[in-house]
């Protein structure tokens, strides 16, 4: 085995490790001799790079690695700082002791600050490291001791022996803190932005992605709701030029548009995604979960459809992706591949502890499944599902449409234009977990909507009152009250990607929701289906290295897992508890 | 406005005779007073009484974001008659501002052979404060060795210190015509000596009176006194020291004009010069400017400061009686109603300090305020409530 470590690449970055290494040097509080914040002027890592010695590899894998080294290093590496001394000796001793006791000389002790270059040369560093790196969560490395042996410091004083003896204790000391606290972190974010492959494919699909988000965002442009249904559709083979938006970081963006494409890619294949992410987000919706099960008919459904949508989307992604390898055609396992890896990078954005055990279980539980499935996985079969799932969907979309319709009926006129609002959402079912992750700030929407929701229902829920009913205030509300409960889970979402303006029951907005009835959902599938595929060919190289390693991954592990079940569970446990072991801690 | 214990420490200098102004770590006092003035921050409450003439304690509580306090215990063996309820102390006392030197003094032997043939001992001073959650203990001891010594020790003891704590010891010598001090602070045996001398009049030689004696050197001021002095200090272990030297020249009481302070200290090592010019302006009212400036660094700062007394108008009817007081007389401290005191330095840093008495209390109130700072301006704002008894 060999590992190809790319010295200069590394170089070009200095930039952004000078940074980060300023910030680092003047977290700490610093001695009293030093007055000024310390500025990192020059970083040059030089040409010798350091020797690794393996001595233990823990976890190899393509997007993991988990080993030990043995480091040294005796490279020509240097590092210029710059900052204001005190020169006084005097002044900076007494500056530590208390005052009662102090001799308070009357001018001896004044002040001096002296402008200084201290250049850290001649590293000897020397030690073993742990090297933590995950796909998701770059590369975490730990000194397991003190790495430095050497170092020579060079500075304005070096012809006061006192001062430069100082100097060079207390840089020691602060390059030991350094290496032992603030260098892992630093690694660890520059990794995250260079070798992560989150942020790359966000970099890579940035254009699109900045265009796509623009209508589905629900920050930036609530009020362009009616577009979404045609926009799923468009957004993906339109490519435009980037679009930065003043009030949005670039990185927010990229999140989002990740997130909501994952979802949408997500939703070409296996429609009932939606209940996946309830699972996945069990504590925020247990409400929606119990308001599921209010809808006393469906609760015995309801589960049975969670496990099938869990599958769902486990086998569209892989499937996906062996038909990718299979055929030529690198289109969808790029949308696949896009989903999946955004999706998990935006747990990982989010921090929640909970959301990474639940995505790694749910891998598992693709790689199992998609081995059984796997013969016969094809773009078809994939296709084919994606059918099934959007003809059950129109199915229900009709039925809820139809449902509504009669609400609207019943109720009052004024509710109308919610309602209507209501009826153009269920076609757009993909896009109901986008809004759903950006639960926040739908809130105030979701008061709201909620009494829409509820009125079709009336007939078979029992009255759940979940804390958004208390927000509606419309008198409706207590004759809907009831029906509430067991329309929200589908429903709930959609609502809040649209911001309803104060739209009248237009004749328009009539009509868009009666062609999307009358649209066949399934048509929208091949649509969209048709869009990934098109994006798909944009992808490089690279996806289809990974996605062949996936495929033979998954064919391994499906050997595995046939010839002995019982090993494999174990193993697979370790792997989560490895990787969940693996320090995120930098994660910023 | 000086702590209790302060003030009954400098109580017992006054008593037992012993002149402050004549060290050199006193060459600057002036404007240190009027510059330098501590602002005080957060509430403290300091209740404080001198039960009895050998014996006082004090108790302060504070609080800036934690709550603090300490507890001092002062034993003179010096019966001190000095004003100490808050109600009755003279505000001038209490207000450190324009320093007005006074003529020299002769060591008095015969003071001291007075009190030896009393049986009186040398006297001496023990003083010690306890800070309550950091449990810092501060101690001082003084002791009059001889009409022309005072030695005095003090002690941190704190466990956050090396070695737990340190030890200052400092013995003064002063002669009138000049004086002289050694220091050894253990933390890293730092050694020190502080010297001074004043030109012209020797109180040694009271026979040559300042107005009949003629001008010795050109320099030499009959109303004042010009005084010069040097300190040098050196530790062993770190090998290193600091010296500074300065100059002074104040007007004396005989001065028909208005009372004037310049001084001028020099770091030789550094290249630190300081120059501060004080004037008694009225009398109310004090100016003071500094000038700092390093020759090595360019660096420069500027600080100017003021005080204002505030005083009671006088009764319509003794008003004629105090027109006709000289500005430069003694007055008596009861018509103070309390101090202002101002400064302000080129950074763009303004400090206020109100002290007054307030009934039975003593009130120090003051802010800071940094100018350049647009997002906080006001620095610290405090209020010193004493009482005492």
């Amino acid at each position: 085995m060999a590992f190809n470590f790319n010295w200069s690449p590394l170089i070009a970055d200095t930039e952004r490790v000078r940074d980060m290494l300023t910030n680092a040097l003047n977290k700490s509080p610093k001695p009293p001799i030093i007055v000024d914040d310390i500025i990192v002027n020059e970083l040059n890592l030089g040409s010798t790079p350091p020797e690794l010695e393996i001595l233990e590899i823990g976890d190899l894998a393509e997007d993991r690695f988990r080993g030990i080294f043995k480091m040294s290093y005796t490279g020509d590496a240097y590092l210029t700082l710059k900052t204001r001394v005190q020169a006084n000796p005097l002044n900076t001793y007494l500056s530590t002791k208390p005052s009662f006791a102090s001799p308070q000389p009357l001018a001896a002790s004044s002040s001096l600050t002296i402008p200084i270059q201290i250049t850290l040369s001649e590293f000897r560093l020397s030690g073993f490291v742990i090297l933590v790196f995950s796909k998701q969560k770059g590369i975490t490395i730990v000194f397991r001791n003190d790495p430095l042996e050497k170092l020579k410091v060079s500075s304005t004083f070096d012809s006061i022996p006192f001062v430069r003896d100082y100097l060079q204790k207390t840089i020691e000391n602060q390059l030991r803190i350094l290496f032992m606290e603030d260098l892992p972190a630093i690694i660890h974010r520059l990794s995250l932005r260079v070798f992560s492959p989150d942020y790359q494919t966000a970099e890579n699909q940035e254009p699109k992605k900045t265009d796509e988000e623009k209508p589905i965002d629900p920050f930036a442009s609530p009020a362009q709701q009616p577009i979404d249904g045609d926009d799923i559709n468009s957004s993906f083979s339109l490519e435009t030029p980037i679009e930065t938006y003043a009030s949005f970081s670039q990185k927010n963006l990229v999140r989002l548009a990740a997130l909501s494409e994952s979802q949408r890619t997500l939703s070409l294949f296996t429609p009932s995604i939606r209940d996946t992410v309830y699972r996945a987000w069990a504590t925020a919706i247990q409400r929606d979960d119990i308001s599921n099960g209010t809808s006393t008919p469906t609760r015995p459904i309801t589960l049975s459809r969670l496990q099938s949508s869990m599958s769902h989307g486990a086998l569209s992604s892989a499937a996906s992706q062996v038909s990718g390898v299979g055929s030529e055609a690198t289109r969808p396992s790029l949308a696949s591949m896009a989903t999946g890896s955004t999706s998990t990078v935006y747990t990982l954005g989010s921090g929640a502890q909970r959301s990474r055990p639940g995505k790694k279980r749910k891998h598992r539980i693709v790689n199992l499944r998609r081995d059984k499935t796997q013969e016969g996985a094809s773009e078809v079969a994939s296709v084919a599902s994606s059918y099934d799932d959007s003809a059950s969907r129109s199915i229900s979309g009709s039925a809820r449409s139809s449902v509504e319709r009669t609400g609207t009926l019943q109720s009052t006129a004024p509710t109308s234009n919610e309602r209507e609002g209501e009826i153009t959402t269920p076609p757009r079912s993909p896009k109901k977990t986008v809004g759903f992750s950006s639960d926040g700030q739908g809130d105030e929407k979701v008061g709201h909507h909620e009494p829409q929701r509820s009125r079709p229902h009336t007939p078979k829920s029992r009255l759940e009152p979940g804390p958004s009913h208390d927000t509606d205030p419309t008198p409706r509300a207590s004759t809907v009250l009831p029906e509430k409960p067991a329309r929200r889970p589908a429903v709930n979402q959609l609502p809040r990607m649209q911001s309803f303006p104060s739209r009248s029951p237009s004749p328009e907005l009539r009509r868009s929701s009666s062609s999307d009835i009358g649209r066949s959902a399934s048509e929208l599938r091949l649509q969209s289906l048709v869009a990934a595929f098109s994006e798909g060919s944009s992808g490089g190289i690279l996806e289809q290295a990974w996605m062949q390693k996936m495929a033979s991954e998954i064919a391994r592990k499906v050997e595995q897992e046939r010839s002995k079940q019982r090993p494999w569970r174990p193993l697979s446990e370790d792997g989560i508890s490895e990787s969940a072991e693996a320090p995120p801690a930098y994660v910023s | 406005m000086l702590d209790f214990m302060d003030y009954v420490q400098t109580a017992f200098y006054r008593t037992s005779r012993w002149n402050l102004d004549n060290s050199y770590a006193s060459l600057t006092t002036t404007s240190t007073n009027l510059l330098d003035f501590r602002i005080p921050s957060g509430i403290r409450l300091h209740v404080s009484s001198l039960s009895a003439p050998n014996f006082a304690t004090s108790y302060t509580l504070g609080s800036r974001g934690v709550v603090d306090g300490s507890l001092s215990f002062l034993y003179t063996s010096l019966g001190l008659q000095v004003a100490s309820r808050s109600s009755e102390v003279y505000l001038s006392s209490l207000v450190r501002g324009y320093r007005h030197l006074q003529e020299l003094k002769q060591p008095e032997e015969s003071h001291w052979r007075q009190l030896l043939e009393k049986g009186q001992h040398k006297d001496a001073l023990l003083y010690g404060r306890l800070y309550l959650p950091s449990s810092t203990l501060e101690a001082l001891y003084l002791r009059r060795i001889s009409p022309s010594q005072l030695l005095r020790v003090n002690c941190v003891s704190d466990g956050n210190l090396p070695n737990g704590g340190s030890l200052l010891a400092v013995l003064q010598n002063d002669f009138g015509k000049y004086s002289t001090e050694y220091l050894y602070s253990s933390d890293s045996s730092l050694i020190g000596v502080r010297g001074l001398y004043n030109f012209g009049y020797d109180p040694r030689f009271p026979n040559f009176q300042p107005a009949s004696r003629p001008p010795a050197h050109p320099w030499d001021h009959q109303n004042g006194r010009l005084s010069a002095g040097a300190e040098a200090y050196f530790s062993p272990l770190n090998k290193s020291g600091g010296i500074s030297t300065g100059l002074r020249f104040t007007t004396l009481p005989i001065h028909t004009g208005f009372p004037y302070t310049m001084t001028l200290t020099i770091n030789p090592l550094m290249g630190n010069l300081s120059s501060t010019y004080a004037v008694k302006a009225g009398s109310n009212l004090a100016l003071c400017s500094r000038f700092d400036f390093n020759v090595y660094s360019y660096e420069s700062e500027v600080v100017v400061g003021m005080e204002l007394w505030h005083r009671k108008q006088p009764e319509p009817e003794v008003m004629w009686a105090a027109e006709k007081l000289r500005s430069g007389w003694a007055r008596t401290d009861a018509d103070v109603n309390g101090v202002l005191k101002a400064r302000v330095d080129n950074h763009g840093k303004v400090g206020v300090l109100w002290e007054c008495r307030a009934k039975e209390l003593l009130l120090s109130l003051g802010a800071g305020v940094d100018l350049k700072k647009r997002d906080r301006m006001l620095g610290s704002v405090g209020i010193d409530i004493s009482y005492s008894s």
